[in-house]
């Protein structure tokens, strides 16, 4: 099987479909993957030897094999499949996650712990620190 | 002038020009050593093993962010691979040291959060009958502390009663942010203590420092150039008031004279050759694992066990700060990437030494948010979450979304720090084969959790998870103790009266050597529960105070 269809077999038993989710094959292409890779040089290697699959197996069992007896080759594969699907604006979208995106905000502002008296309790509490003066 | 400008400047010293003071290391104990000393008008230079920052590197706001970070800014040297950090030999270790090299420090990748120490951390031995007492308490330290908050541009509101009254912070404090009212709801809803985060991020514009806007990727370097680093903060001054900063040059061996005074220090420069920098006075800055190391580089055939260790304390007496950290998820949305990564909330609730919990000292806990989906995801990265017999399987296919679903957007962390109690077989010591990329021997950590830390982190663990519950919580995911947090590098080279038991004196100058000194956190006796670098910087600038008001009784070679 060529390496493609490899790795878009392996991924798509790592991310399916389920619920309102797609599967990483529906919305993310193998030269994704690639250009995620580029992100991770040091992945490459493992990557490539991730995707040297014996055909006589299911995908399931692939990833089995190579988690037992190639640890670094199924890091890199796993790890570029679900970079790849959560960098992807459709997936993010449906997640309701916009990045690590920038938030504006009143540094002056009233925050809601002075308001609602829920900080005045924790002063009520009293001192909680030992005092140390002449030891 | 902006920072960029600055990096280009900052010329190595004349050949065999002899200055007042070398300082080895550019984090924050260093650039406030620097800054102050070269302010005074003393002559500084400073040897860094790392590079200037570049900001365009940090990916925090780009999509590729959690892939890239997983790698280039992971904290573990040995994971990060870069040529400028040394690796760290652990096989011998429970905890992973963490750090990076670079003008800034390990401050690069540092949470911010922002702690000073409390008064029972320096009355440890009065108080609880272990470790030591420190040679100076919290009201001694109290003015430097104030003074550094105005420098770094910490954010945090007054008025703590877990600390004794002390002046305001300089901004304001940050947003708590849904995570941070989610994390106080629980401690409200037990009646513990719990407070608005302090953090070493100015809520407004300061100098070089431009105001946080919560991106939420602290621990992986702030794009926005808002996390108060002293590459912001203190270097742009230190350069301005003439200090002179040498970047990729590492540091392998502090020499003395026949008289067992400092001369200087001999350097690896970035092309690979040895270079001298002869100094009257010579300041190690280099963390709790890197002074150590280089002291026991150090020394030469008259000091076979390293220099300044005529107690044989140099290396041990390590202190990381066992950690635990409790993932909980709630069914609303939290906007849980959202930042500061530093702390939102923090609580002191089980600080103070209670008898009766079967261990001495206690803790500090930190309400943070929990980041992107990928981490959430359980799946790859620090693997946290994930017991190392899981099935791969529990982690992808419909797991994989159900997981993310549970917690992504909708979970905050609490992390535990404990105190950790100095042992002497707890250690730095040389590497027989691992070394860095000019050959030097790479530091091997000894250490052990010990029994009081884990009854510690047990204990409070449980009450964690009391307080999550209460505030709602519908899965909770535990670690203890995480292997990859080792960010508090504390004790190696002991502070005290007693040159027999100690290394330095409490102002940092060694006992052996009378014009060597260290300025990190190597020197505490003990290490308190709060993250250092609020401490170590005001004992830095404390000691720096005392060398410039009694330089003219310096001994010097
Ligand atoms: C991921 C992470 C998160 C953290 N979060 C927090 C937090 O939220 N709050 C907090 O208070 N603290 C935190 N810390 C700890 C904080 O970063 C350190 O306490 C602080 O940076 C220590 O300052 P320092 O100057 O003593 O040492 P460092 O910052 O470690 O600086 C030492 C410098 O010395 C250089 N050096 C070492 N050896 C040599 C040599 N032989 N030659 C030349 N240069 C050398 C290194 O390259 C480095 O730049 C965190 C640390 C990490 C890694
Ligand atoms: S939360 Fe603030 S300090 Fe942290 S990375 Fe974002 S902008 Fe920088």
């Amino acid at each position: 099987m060529s390496k493609d269809k490899t790795f878009l077999a392996l991924a798509d038993f790592l991310i399916p479909a389920h619920g309102d989710m797609p599967a990483f094959g529906s919305v993310c292409s193998f030269a994704d993957a690639q250009k995620a890779l580029d992100f991770r040089v040091d992945l490459k290697e493992g990557f490539d030897r991730g995707l040297d699959a014996d055909p006589a197996l299911s995908a399931e069992a692939h990833l089995e094999k190579l988690n037992k007896e190639d640890g670094a080759a199924f890091s890199a594969v796993t790890t570029v499949a679900i970079c790849t699907y959560y960098m992807n604006p459709r997936v993010r979208e449906l997640l309701g996650y916009p990045g690590q995106e920038s938030v504006q905000y009143d540094s002056k502002a009233t925050q809601i712990y002075l308001t609602d008296g829920s900080l005045g309790h924790v002063l009520a509490r009293g001192r909680k620190y030992r005092p140390t003066p002449g030891l | 002038m902006n920072v960029e400008s600055l990096s280009e400047r900052g010329a190595r010293a004349r050949r065999d020009e002899e200055v007042d003071v070398a300082i080895v290391g550019a984090g924050p104990s260093g650039s406030v050593a620097a800054l102050h000393l070269a302010r005074a008008g003393l002559s500084v230079v400073v040897l860094e093993q790392g590079e200037w920052p570049e900001y365009n590197d940090y990916t925090g706001a780009r999509p590729e962010h959690e892939l890239v970070s997983t790698k280039l800014w992971h904290p573990n040297p040995n994971v990060r691979d870069n040529p400028n950090d040394y690796p760290v030999d652990t096989s011998t270790t429970d905890i992973n040291p963490l750090m990076f090299a670079g003008v800034g420090g390990s401050a690069t990748l540092y949470g911010a959060q922002w702690m000073h120490f409390l008064p029972s951390d320096f009355r440890v031995r009065s108080l609880d009958g272990v470790a030591e007492d420190w040679p100076f308490t919290y009201e001694d330290l109290l003015p430097y502390q104030l003074e550094i908050e105005r420098e770094v541009g910490v954010s945090g509101l007054a008025g703590d009663p877990a600390f004794p009254p002390r002046g305001p912070y300089p901004f304001p404090a940050l947003p708590m942010g849904s995570v941070g009212l989610r994390g106080a709801l629980g401690m409200e809803r037990m009646g513990w203590h719990w407070w608005p985060g302090s953090n070493a991020i100015p809520s407004e514009k300061f100098g070089e420092l431009n105001a946080c806007v919560r991106r939420g990727t602290c621990l992986t370097g702030c794009p926005e150039g808002a996390k108060s680093t002293t590459d912001r903060s203190h270097w742009p001054l230190a350069l301005k008031a003439g200090a002179r900063l040498v970047t990729r040059a590492r540091v392998k061996e502090v020499e003395t004279n026949e008289q067992g005074l400092a001369t200087g220090v001999v350097y690896v420069d970035a092309n690979g050759r040895d270079r001298r920098q002869r100094a009257k006075v010579v300041i190690l800055c280099a963390n709790g694992v890197g002074t150590p190391r280089l002291l026991l580089m150090s020394g030469g055939a008259k000091n076979p066990d390293g220099l300044a260790n005529s107690s044989g304390m140099v290396g041990k007496r390590l202190m990381m700060h066992p950690f635990a950290s409790i993932l909980a998820s709630y069914e609303d949305p939290l906007d849980s990437w959202r930042g500061p990564f530093g702390q939102q909330v923090y609580s002191l609730e089980f600080y103070e030494s209670d008898e009766r919990r079967g261990f001495v000292r206690g803790s500090k806990w930190n309400c943070m948010p929990s980041g992107g989906p990928v981490g959430m995801s359980g799946a790859i990265g620090s693997k946290v979450y994930v017991a190392e017999e899981g099935r791969f399987q529990d982690f992808w296919g419909a797991n994989l979304h159900e997981n993310v679903a549970r917690r992504f957007g909708h979970s905050l962390i609490w992390g535990i720090v404990g105190e950790d109690l100095p042992e002497e077989d707890n250690q730095v010591v040389l590497s027989k084969d691992l070394v860095d990329s000019d050959g030097l021997p790479a530091p091997q950590i000894v250490y052990k959790v010990n029994e009081n830390s884990n009854r510690l982190l047990q204990f409070n663990i449980d009450r964690c998870l009391e307080s999550v519950h209460a505030a709602g919580a519908i899965e909770t995911l535990v670690s203890t103790p995480v292997r990859e947090s080792g960010w508090h590098l504390i004790g190696t080279t002991v502070m005290g009266d007693d040159p027999k038991r100690s290394v330095v004196d409490q102002w940092g100058a060694c006992h052996d050597v009378p014009n060597l000194y260290i300025m990190d956190a190597s020197t505490f006796p003990t290490s308190g529960a709060t993250n250092p670098t609020a401490t170590i910087m005001a004992v830095a600038l404390r000691n720096t105070r005392r060398m410039i008001a009694e330089r003219r009784n310096q001994k010097v070679a």
